[in-house]
């Protein structure tokens, strides 16, 4: 489960999951609705050690500690049960599908920066080595949820936009414009543009702002960092997802990952989660700043 | 002219101002109907990136100017808050420390409903026929509204930025607010409710660009009698506008921890 703060989450009612027409008034497949997303965040073959989250089997895991004693409230995965035993189907392999070896194409010197930012993170030696979520900042489009916190997607004319029940994110994809914002405007989601292919819609983006991770393992990706994603309409219930991380700082070629959305079964609505508004996580890491 | 004569010219007269008043009047209607974008379920289109163009965001009352603080013709009808007593003197303590206590300028916590709409931030409207949601530049917040007939939830823990429910009015949406805590203020000034905060907003497009925006204010445990504030909503025109990222709390934590670990 994700770290973060101040959890008021999920339950209850709704109709989301309800038979759809195929297309909508202004011609997008529809795909609008609650889902649930798995795969996407995909392990490397041989990831480095990180200190963080060594693992779901590993003692040492703070996020993982049934006890309450980590650095996050025990609350954090307790409030989306409700969409336990929803999650996503994918129809294919997921994670890393591309290298096959599943061995991410790093830039030597790169790889051993992100070696020692992962050590450096806990205990943290500064901010910067303060996970985002831990501070409730956007997450970026990756670090969101694979597991409880659902997706809704909304189709307005022109435009897919997804809501995430995580701290409140959300990601507009413009479908009716070429050009993307000014390369010194940057952004945690990025700038998003699409356009359909038959059932298949694909997204590009760039303007990352060099801060948002793609997973626990690659704490940070770089503002030249461009991603290709293709949802494709699979049927009315599931979404076949594919990313490819094309990042030239960092690695020396693209790389792809594989997942799925599937859609909530059992009506649930969204509800408020709200992040900074009870967060104690840093005083707790750093101690009390120093009045201004 | 006799007095019937004159009595048949006043019935005649007034005869015709009716047929010319009753014309304008559907001429109107169909002014408005041709004009307003219209979604394909009929109904306005409010799809689309807004902002206010007023200082409530500051104190949402009538305001002279002062350092930092743009003077303001306020958005409240009548200028006057009918505070109870004790909530006016609450609301006094308020104003005067209001450089430190207001959780929205202080903290970068979410703003509330209200308080949302005159940020001076930009927010889009994201509307389908079943869900709108609004997306706030401010601090990312975000509303997702059900327009399916549904009810307020239940039992849930209260909010910052509230449950809302949506339905259509003839061509106004208005939305129906509850569920909030007690920590938000409606503006700089120090304005505050409770958890008892009731919010009406209705959006009623008045043509492609302009929205006007109402909200009445329900709180039995602060005021004495519900107040209403209302104003336009501008829709940003510039060819490639977007809503950006205004990371509040990011920024803060910068500040606030550059020097970290204090231990």
């Amino acid at each position: 489960m994700r770290p973060s703060n101040s959890l008021i989450a999920i339950v209850l009612f709704a109709s989301m999951a309800r038979a759809q027409s195929a297309r909508l008034p202004d011609g997008q497949p529809n795909m609008q609705g609650m889902y649930t997303r798995t795969g996407v965040k995909g392990l490397e073959s041989e990831p480095p050690f990180n200190p963080i989250d060594p693992g779901e089997k590993n003692p040492l895991s703070v996020s993982n500690r049934g006890d309450g004693l980590g650095p996050y409230p025990r609350i954090f995965g307790e409030g989306g049960n409700v969409l336990r035993g929803q999650q996503a189907r994918a129809q294919r392999p997921t994670g890393i599908v591309f290298p096959a070896d599943k061995k991410l194409p790093w830039r030597p010197e790169e790889e051993a920066k992100r070696r020692q930012f992962l050590l450096d993170m806990n205990p943290p030696k500064d901010l910067r080595h303060i996970e985002l979520n831990s501070r409730c900042a956007l997450p970026g489009p990756f670090e969101g949820e694979d597991g409880n916190n659902p997706y809704t997607i909304l189709q307005p004319p022109g435009q897919v936009v997804i809501l995430y029940d995580y701290n409140h994110t959300s990601r507009v994809i413009d479908l009716n414009r070429r050009e993307h914002l000014g390369k010194n405007i940057r952004l945690f989601m990025g700038d998003s543009i699409g356009h359909w292919e038959g059932n298949t819609l694909v997204v590009d983006t760039t303007n990352f702002n060099g801060r948002v991770a793609y997973s626990r393992e690659i704490p940070y990706l770089s503002d030249a960092l461009h991603t290709v994603e293709r949802f494709t309409v699979v049927d009315e219930n599931t979404i076949d997802y594919e990313v490819t991380i094309d990042d030239p700082q960092l690695f020396t070629g693209p790389w792809k990952v594989a997942g799925a959305f599937s859609k909530v079964s059992k009506g649930v609505e969204s509800l408020e989660f709200a992040c900074a508004e009870g967060s104690q996580t840093l005083q707790n890491i750093f101690g009390t700043p120093p009045t201004r | 002219m006799n007095r019937l004569q004159e009595s048949i010219v006043v019935a005649f007269a007034a005869a015709v101002m009716i047929c010319l008043a009753g014309a304008s009047v559907t001429a109107q209607n169909a002014v408005a109907t041709l004009n307003l974008p219209r979604t394909a379920d009929g109904k306005p289109n409010l799809n689309g990136i807004w902002q206010v163009l007023n200082t409530a965001a500051w104190d949402i009352q009538d305001h002279t100017g002062q350092l930092g603080v743009p003077p303001g013709q306020g958005v409240v009808e009548g200028n006057e808050i009918p505070y109870q007593p004790q909530a006016l003197a609450k609301k006094r303590e308020n104003y005067a420390k209001r450089m430190t206590a207001d959780p929205t300028e202080t903290n970068c916590f979410l703003p509330g409903v209200p308080r949302a709409t005159y940020m001076p931030y930009p927010f889009e409207i994201v509307q389908t026929p079943n869900h709108i949601a609004i997306r706030y530049e401010f601090a990312h917040a975000l509303r997702t509204i059900p327009v399916n007939g549904s009810k307020h939830a239940d039992g849930i823990p209260s909010t910052w930025m509230g449950d809302s429910r949506g339905r259509w009015e003839g061509d106004t949406l208005v939305i129906d607010v509850t569920n909030f805590n007690d920590e938000t203020w409606f503006d700089r000034a120090g304005n505050f409710h409770s958890d008892a905060l009731h919010v009406v907003e209705r959006y009623t497009m008045t043509n492609a660009d302009h929205i006007l925006y109402e909200a009445t204010i329900e709180d039995p445990k602060v005021f004495t009698r519900p107040w209403k504030m209302s104003m336009p909503l501008y829709r940003r025109l510039e060819k490639t506008v977007k809503l950006l990222e205004y990371e509040c709390v990011f920024y803060l934590q910068e500040e606030r921890y550059k020097n970290a670990p204090f231990k």
